[in-house]
C-alpha cells in the first residue's frame, strides 16, 4: 500500500543506483516493483545467457545504460575455445527494434562484429559511451562507425580487447564538428595510429579527461597531445621510448607540469626508464599508477617514481619490483587499496623476484590494503598468518604461486593454515583465489569461515569430493567457483542441485566429472544450462556405456530463464 | 612445453595425480595454448618481448637502433654479425660516412659511438669486453666530438 504518489517514490527510487538495492526494491511488493522496472536506468546482466533481450525489454522497456557479460572468466587464459559464444549481434538488433533510448553500453568478454557496431552507431541518437574489455571479432572499421556516426559520443573505452587494426583512418572519421570526447582509450590497438588526426581530435576535445594511448603514438607527439590537454585527469602513456631530439623531452616536462589534474597513469608500453623522471612532478597527485605492461621499467627509476607518489591508491606493478621495492612502497605508499603483482619469468625457473617477504611487507605498511593480486614462486603459512592479522579487512585476496602444488617453502607443508587465517580474520572477503599444495582442509576452513565470499578459483588443489563439498554447503553467499585441475567429481557436482540455483555460474576444467555424471544433473535440474566443452574430434563421448568412466574436459554450468541457447558451436553439448 | 607434477597428497587416500601443462586426454590436434599461469595474452605476449631483448641467445640475431645526433632518421644494424669493436666502428664509419672512434681515442675532430645500457644510461663504447657489450646495449648514438 503506497501513501504517497508513484512520482514520488520513483523520485526516491532515483537515489538507489546500485542493482543489488533496485533488485531488493522491487522484490517488496507488485507496486513497487511496477514503478521500479519503469524507472530502472542501469541493467546489469552478468551472464548474457541466463535471460535474453525480449525478456530483458519486456521487464525494463525504459533503460539507458546495458551492462553484458559473455564468456566465463577462465576465458581470460584461453581456456575457453574459441567460437564458444557471447555474441551481442541478436541483442543489438533487438534493442534496436525497440524504443529503448540506449546511451551507454558496456561489454566484457563478448563477440563484437563490426556489423554489431555500426547497427549499434546508426540505431541510438543518443548513444553517448561504449566500454567494451576483453572483447574481440571486431576491428577498426567498427570503430570508423562509431566515430562517424554517434553525434554525441563521450566515451570510447577500449579496455583488452582483441582488434584488427586495419590500420584505416577512424581517427579521423570523427567529425570536425564533434567537440564532446570525454574518455579515449585504445591501448589495445596494435597497428599505427594517424598522428594529425588524433591531435586534432584532441585539440578539440575540451572535455578531455581519460586518453590512452597505443603503442604507436611516440614522446614528440604525446608532448604535443598533452600541451593540447592539460586537464587531463587519467593518462595512459604510449611508447614512451626516448627520442633522439632531447626538445621533445623538454617540451613533455613543460606539458606535463601543466597537468595538474591528472590522477591516474598507466601505460609506458615501451619505455624508456629514464624519462620517467618527466613525470616526477605530477606523481605527489597521483592516485592510481599501472606499469603492469612497462617491461623496460624496473630497478632504480622504479624505486624513484614510486617514491614520489606518496598518495597512491592502486598500484600495478611486474614482479620486477622485487621484494626490496614493495618495502619502498609499503613505506610509501599509506593510501594503497589495491595493488597487484605480476609475475615476468613464466616458467617458473629460480628468479624469485617478489617472496612472501614482499607481501608481508606491503601487508605491515598499507593500512588501508583490502585488494590484491600476487603472483609468487614462494609462499609460507607463517607469512599468511601474519598478513592475516596485519590486514584482516581483505575484499580481495588473490595470491597465485607460479608452480603448481608448491608446498610452504620451509616446512613443506600445505599451506592450509595460510589460506584458513586469511578467511577467518578477513570477515569481509568476497573473492578468493588459492594456489601452492592445498588439501581439502583449506575448503573447510574456507566453508567455515568464508561466509561474504562470492567468488573462488581454485587450480590444481584437494584431494577429494569433500573438498568441493565444503565450500557449496558452507559459502551462502557463493556467485562464481571456478575449478580446475582438481579432483573434484560426480559426487560432489551433484550433492546439492539447487544450490546452483543460488549461484551465477560453475566452471570445472581437467577434474573428475563424468559426462553421465553431467547428464543427471542436467536432468535433475532443467533450470540449469549444463554445457560440456568439448574441443576434441572424440565423438565416442556419446555412446552408452562408457559415459560413467568419460570424464569431462570442461564443464561450464549456470541458471538461466530462458532455457538451452542456440548460438552454440558444434563442439558444447548442452543438457 | 609440457611439465609433469606429481601430487602427494598428505591425507590418508593417497590421491597420485599426475598433472601436465599439456593436457595427455587430448587429441593431437588440439593446439596447446598457454593457460597457465593465469595471466592475460597480452602480458604474456609484452614479457616474451622482453625476455627477447635480455636474454640473447648468440644464435639468434641482436638488432639494436643506431642514430647520428643531427640526422632525425636512424639505422638498424645486427650487431651479432661483428666480431668486435674495430668492425663494428669500421662498419658504423661506412654506413654514416663519417669517421666514428671510441672514447678512448677522443679528439675534435671525429664522432664519438656512444651506447645506452639496460640501466637508460648513455655510456661511452669500448670500455667493456665484447661479449659483456651485447648483453648490456640497447641502443647506439654517435654523438658530435664536443659532446662528450
Amino acid at each position: 500500500m503506497n501513501y504517497f504518489p508513484d512520482e514520488v517514490i520513483e523520485h526516491v527510487f532515483d537515489f538507489v543506483t546500485s542493482h543489488k538495492d533496485r533488485n531488493s526494491i522491487s522484490l517488496v511488493c507488485k507496486s513497487w516493483f511496477k514503478i521500479e522496472r519503469y524507472s530502472r536506468q542501469n541493467v546489469f546482466i552478468g551472464n548474457c545467457y541466463a535471460i535474453n533481450p525480449e525478456r530483458l525489454l519486456r521487464r525494463f522497456p525504459c533503460f539507458k545504460s546495458l551492462t553484458l557479460k559473455g564468456k566465463p572468466h577462465f576465458a581470460d587464459f584461453n581456456l575457453v575455445p574459441h567460437g564458444w559464444g557471447g555474441f551481442v549481434q541478436p541483442w543489438i538488433e533487438a534493442l534496436a527494434r525497440s524504443r529503448v533510448g540506449l546511451e551507454e553500453l558496456r561489454l566484457k568478454r563478448m563477440v563484437v562484429t563490426d556489423e554489431s557496431l555500426e547497427l549499434l552507431s546508426r540505431s541510438f541518437v543518443n548513444f553517448k559511451s561504449l566500454v567494451l574489455v576483453s572483447c574481440e571479432g571486431f576491428s577498426t572499421d567498427g570503430l570508423a562507425s562509431i566515430a562517424s556516426n554517434c553525434r554525441h559520443l563521450q566515451d570510447l573505452d577500449l579496455q583488452e580487447n582483441e582488434i584488427d587494426d586495419h590500420r584505416g583512418q577512424w581517427l579521423s572519421c570523427f567529425p570536425e564538428t564533434y567537440t564532446s570526447l570525454v574518455t579515449l582509450n585504445f591501448a589495445c590497438l596494435e597497428g599505427e595510429t594517424n598522428l594529425v588526426a588524433l591531435e586534432r581530435l584532441v585539440a578539440r576535445s575540451p572535455n578531455l579527461r581519460s586518453l590512452k594511448l597505443n603503442r604507436a603514438v611516440p614522446l614528440d607527439a604525446l608532448a604535443r597531445l598533452m600541451a593540447c590537454a592539460p586537464q587531463i585527469v587519467d593518462l595512459g602513456v604510449g611508447s614512451y621510448e626516448d627520442e633522439q631530439d632531447s626538445e621533445s623531452c623538454l617540451k613533455l616536462q613543460a606539458a606535463i607540469r601543466k597537468c595538474t589534474s591528472l590522477r591516474s597513469l598507466s601505460g609506458f608500453l615501451e619505455a624508456a626508464p629514464h624519462c620517467l623522471s618527466a613525470f616526477h612532478p605530477v606523481c605527489h597527485n597521483l592516485t592510481s599508477l599501472n606499469l603492469s605492461y612497462a617491461a623496460e621499467i624496473h630497478g632504480s627509476h622504479l624505486i624513484k617514481l614510486i617514491e614520489h607518489c606518496k598518495k597512491l591508491q592502486r598500484l600495478w606493478i611486474l614482479d620486477s619490483i622485487g621484494d626490496k621495492g614493495l618495502e619502498v612502497v609499503a613505506s610509501t605508499c599509506k593510501e594503497l587499496q589495491e595493488l597487484r603483482v605480476f609475475p615476468t619469468d613464466l616458467q617458473g625457473g629460480g628468479n624469485t623476484a617478489v617472496t612472501e617477504d614482499g607481501l608481508v611487507a606491503i601487508s605491515a605498511g598499507c593500512p588501508k590494503l583490502h585488494s590484491i593480486l600476487y603472483f609468487c614462486q614462494q609462499m609460507t603459512n607463517a607469512a599468511l598468518i601474519t598478513v592475516a592479522k596485519n590486514c584482516p579487512n581483505f575484499i580481495r585476496f588473490r595470491l597465485c604461486i607460479l608452480e603448481p602444488h608448491k608446498p610452504d617453502h620451509v616446512t613443506s607443508q600445505p599451506l592450509d593454515e595460510g589460506f584458513g587465517a586469511i578467511v577467518q580474520a578477513c570477515k569481509n572477503l568476497k573473492r578468493l583465489s588459492v594456489s601452492g599444495l592445498l588439501t581439502d582442509q583449506v575448503f573447510l576452513y574456507i566453508g567455515m569461515y568464508a561466509t561474504e565470499l562470492e567468488m573462488l578459483s581454485i587450480a590444481f588443489a584437494g584431494d577429494t569430493d569433500k573438498g568441493m563439498l565444503y565450500v557449496l554447503n558452507g559459502c551462502k553467499k557463493m556467485r562464481k567457483l571456478e575449478i580446475r585441475d582438481s579432483p573434484f567429481g560426480d559426487a560432489a557436482l551433484l550433492a546439492d542441485v539447487n544450490k546452483y540455483e543460488t549461484m551465477r555460474s560453475l566452471w570445472m576444467s581437467s577434474c573428475e566429472v563424468t559426462l553421465g555424471g553431467c547428464k543427471r544433473l542436467a536432468r535433475k535440474a532443467p533450470w540449469l544450462n549444463v554445457e560440456i566443452i568439448n574441443e576434441n574430434d572424440n565423438n565416442r563421448m556419446e555412446e552408452n556405456g562408457y559415459e560413467g568412466r568419460q570424464k569431462v574436459d570442461k564443464l561450464y554450468l549456470y541458471r538461466t530463464v530462458v532455457g538451452t541457447r542456440v548460438d552454440a558451436p558444434p563442439f558444447v553439448w548442452i543438457h | 612445453m609440457e611439465l609433469q607434477f606429481t601430487k602427494h597428497s598428505a591425507s590418508e587416500s593417497s590421491v597420485n595425480l599426475s598433472l601436465s601443462l599439456t593436457f595427455p586426454s587430448t587429441s593431437p590436434q588440439r593446439a596447446t595454448k598457454q593457460d597457465w599461469p593465469p595471466i592475460k595474452p597480452r602480458l604474456i605476449d609484452t614479457l616474451k618481448g622482453r625476455r627477447r631483448l635480455l636474454q640473447r641467445d648468440y644464435d639468434t640475431c641482436l638488432f639494436v637502433k643506431v642514430y647520428m645526433e643531427g640526422v632525425p632518421i636512424g639505422r638498424k644494424l645486427d650487431l651479432s654479425t661483428f666480431s668486435g669493436y674495430e668492425s663494428l666502428l669500421e662498419n658504423l664509419s661506412h654506413m654514416f660516412n663519417t669517421s666514428i672512434i671510441c672514447g678512448n681515442h677522443r679528439d675534435r675532430k671525429h664522432h664519438v659511438l656512444t651506447y645506452q645500457d639496460t640501466d637508460g644510461d648513455w655510456m661511452m663504447v669500448g670500455d667493456i669486453p665484447w661479449e659483456m657489450f651485447l648483453e648490456t646495449v640497447r641502443r647506439l648514438k654517435i654523438t658530435k666530438p664536443e659532446r662528450c
